[in-house]
């Protein structure tokens, strides 16, 4: 039994961090635009980062090969806000170009795709893993 | 870099077997008994997730989903014992003395 709920725990970690992979997009999705940020100047893109823990630590040797995927931040992507002419803006500096954050919507799209994939990917471990563990109490009978 | 599986290292084996019956005065329906109270367990926190997640509490819809799913298995499981159990008392019964 025990295998199977690891397997089970793997895979919902798979999802969690997918969820949150979307969660992010769709922080980067709505801040497209926003030129004012808590931490000063326009929004930036944040990015998920995804790290390896093994479920079982102090377990046999193929126990530690089974890690789970935990996001160990999400941090600031560090590219340089665009420019954007636009002296009517409020936002506007000496010169009138308005930084805009440093999101791109295509590149957020198909991220969005990956995530929800991945998602579907994960969420097809769970069935076949439940599916597997049906099969093998479908030999008692 | 996983290696080749070494044994069967997940199902328990003989040894496993021997060493839960070290308790001597276990009988089997008290075995039977804390299996079943496992998989009450189960169903509980099963219960519980569904709870949260109709409240609003649960983070995670998939979390609840698994419970459900995990809660399922060790049913079914359990079922299966149960089957196998009343099969072996019907042999029994059926034997012609």
């Amino acid at each position: 039994m025990g295998d199977v709920i690891d397997t089970f725990n793997v895979a919902a970690s798979g999802l969690s961090a997918e969820r949150l992979r979307l969660q992010t997009i769709a922080t980067n999705m709505a801040n497209a635009r926003t030129t004012r940020s808590e931490e000063g100047g326009p929004y930036q893109r944040r990015v998920p980062v995804f790290e390896a823990v093994s479920v079982d630590r102090f377990g046999d040797m193929l126990d530690r090969e089974t890690q789970r995927v935990v996001v160990s931040a999400i941090e600031s992507d560090g590219s340089a806000p665009q420019p954007v002419y636009d002296p009517s803006h409020p936002d506007a500096d000496a010169d009138g170009y308005v930084a805009y954050p440093n999101v791109n919507v295509l590149q957020e799209m198909v991220d969005l795709m990956t995530a929800s994939r991945s998602y579907e990917a994960n969420a097809s471990v769970v069935e076949a893993t439940r599916d597997m563990a049906m099969r093998a109490l479908d030999i008692g009978r | 870099m996983i290696q080749g599986i070494n044994g069967v290292a997940g199902v328990a084996g003989p040894a496993a077997v021997t060493g839960a019956s070290q308790a001597q005065d276990e009988n089997f329906g008290e075995v039977l008994d804390k299996a079943i109270q496992s998989v009450d367990n189960q169903q509980h926190i099963a219960e519980e997730s569904i709870r949260s997640l109709a409240v609003g509490e649960a983070v995670d819809i998939h979390g609840s989903m698994i419970a459900l799913e995990e809660a399922s298995i060790a049913l079914h499981a359990m079922v299966s014992v149960r089957d196998k159990v009343v099969e072996a008392y019907q042999t029994l019964w059926n034997m012609p003395i």
